[in-house]
């Protein structure tokens, strides 16, 4: 018995070896009890969730990536942006339809980022490509919008007394409301470029290491890594940018007036 | 110059406003008093369409409000709100956001008649004391030419000196011919400023006339 897998890349474990890492969620329980946090039971049930959903997804990238080719790939994004509008939509709760501002916002970033990547033929337009470079990009547009809509949200109440004294002034509500929606997208982004910044400082980043892992050259991996920094930092900053926008306008009314706030 | 013909407001189910009628007469000051709860700072509010009546309706010249662009009409019809609400980082700034194009000079008159001369432009809004930043509210108010200010309850938050400072200057406005319509709870203050009075109590006019003539405003001691 083997901990890696034979026939392929030595440094990828074998079921074996993913049994044998149940250890480390020994480990993690061991703590969590000793210290009586009252985690136990929570610990458990996410380990066992992560590996049904990643045996699934697995099992589902391999039908994906042999049988459905493009169009399916293609599908696979939008189900996974349509996750991400959920999930960042009801970070606004106070922004008038909030999921299907995210929804746009998020389309918006990966069209335009996934979009460029392809017609300057970057990436490959093939499934194994497409998807997991599509997760990363919704996975970064989404963080990006759930931010922008949560700041908005936020912004709206406790700003409220700033902005009515600006659309007193006669200012119109997109310029009464632009310098909470830039403090907004300012810290949707901030998070994304001090990643950037500190790329392979802190941590070598997840696209690199995987590279690495398979036995891809370090020079050659960076290439990979860069591309995707700045395709994240472009996925924040588009969705960003289209959710500030979209979610801003919302908050009022036809007669300029900064909607009430939900009860 | 303001006319509110049977204005009502209800808000999540609670009336506000009940068959509201009021005339505020131009180049007057007219405070607007009653308890806590009447809804002054709504009947404020809907002077400058930050708030839509749910029935009646508001004139301005004899005009209804919304037949007025919004942004137009509060160019026309400014607003000071209770506490000081700064949007520029120094004095200038502030000055200028609702009139961008605003000169030094126009700046410093301005200052002048809000009773800030020689308040440096580039003195840092958050150093200045709670009456120089409502002064301050009042020269940005006046920077886009507004004919009718509204004043909700613009002392509450200051100290008595400061308070007396901003009295002189909205004294001061109206005299040059400002038509003012001041929020107040404090009775006093509104018999020192105010020449007519509208009483509310629950949502409705219980008094309205000269400030002179007010049985409400004779109450105070």
């Amino acid at each position: 018995m083997t901990l890696l897998a034979s026939g392929t890349h030595p440094s990828v474990p074998s079921w074996w070896g993913v049994a044998a890492s149940v250890l480390l969620v020994v480990v993690t329980v061991a703590v969590v009890v000793r210290e009586q946090l009252g985690l136990g039971r929570e610990v458990l049930v996410a380990c066992v969730r992560a590996i049904v959903q990643l045996v699934a997804v697995g099992a589902l990238l391999g039908v994906l990536f042999t049988h459905t080719g493009l169009p399916g790939s293609l599908l696979w994004v939008a189900g996974m942006v349509a996750v991400g509008a959920r999930v960042a939509g009801s970070r606004g709760r106070g922004v008038p339809r909030s999921t299907w501002v995210a929804a746009v916002a998020i389309t918006a970033g990966v069209a335009a980022t996934l979009g460029l990547l392809v017609a300057a033929q970057v990436i490959d337009a093939q499934p194994r490509v497409v998807v997991p470079v599509g997760g990363m990009v919704v996975s970064a547009a989404t963080r990006g919008t759930s931010v922008v809509l949560l700041r908005i949200a936020e912004e709206s109440v406790t700003a409220r007394r700033q902005i009515e004294a600006r659309l007193a002034l006669g200012l119109p509500s997109a310029l009464a409301f632009a310098p909470h929606r830039r403090t907004a997208l300012r810290t949707a982004l901030v998070t994304d470029i001090d990643q950037v910044k500190t790329v392979g400082l802190i941590s070598l980043p997840g696209a690199m290491t995987g590279l690495l892992l398979a036995g891809v050259d370090p020079l050659t991996a960076i290439r990979y890594q860069v591309v995707v920094m700045y395709m994240l930092l472009s996925a924040v900053a588009v969705a960003g940018v289209v959710a500030s926008r979209l979610a801003s306008s919302r908050l009022f009314d036809d007669g300029q007036r900064l909607l009430e706030p939900v009860a | 110059m303001l006319v509110l013909e049977d204005v009502c407001v209800v808000r999540r189910g609670t009336t506000v406003l009940s068959e509201v009628s009021a005339v505020l007469a131009g180049g007057r000051c007219t405070a607007v008093v009653g308890p806590s709860g009447a809804g002054k700072s709504t009947l404020l509010r809907l002077l400058d369409r930050l708030l839509e009546p749910t029935s009646g309706r508001v004139l301005f010249h004899g005009a209804a409000l919304t037949t007025y662009d919004v942004l137009e009409l509060r160019s026309r019809v400014g607003l000071v709100q209770q506490a000081p609400v700064l949007l520029g980082a120094h004095v200038l700034a502030d000055l200028r956001v609702g009139r961008p194009g605003l000169t030094p000079d126009e700046a410093a008159a301005l200052l002048e008649r809000a009773g800030l001369e020689g308040l440096p432009m580039d003195r840092e809004t958050s150093s200045l004391s709670g009456g120089e930043a409502q002064r301050l509210c009042l020269a940005r108010a006046l920077a886009v030419g507004p004919e009718v200010l509204l004043l909700d309850e613009p002392t509450s938050a200051l100290d008595a000196v400061a308070a007396q400072s901003v009295e002189r200057v909205i004294r001061s406005l109206v005299a040059d011919g400002l038509t003012a319509v001041l929020v107040s709870h404090d009775l006093r203050q509104a018999r020192r400023l105010a020449d007519d009075v509208v009483v509310l109590r629950a949502g409705r006019v219980v008094e309205s006339g000269e400030a002179a003539s007010s049985e409400y405003l004779a109450g105070a001691s």
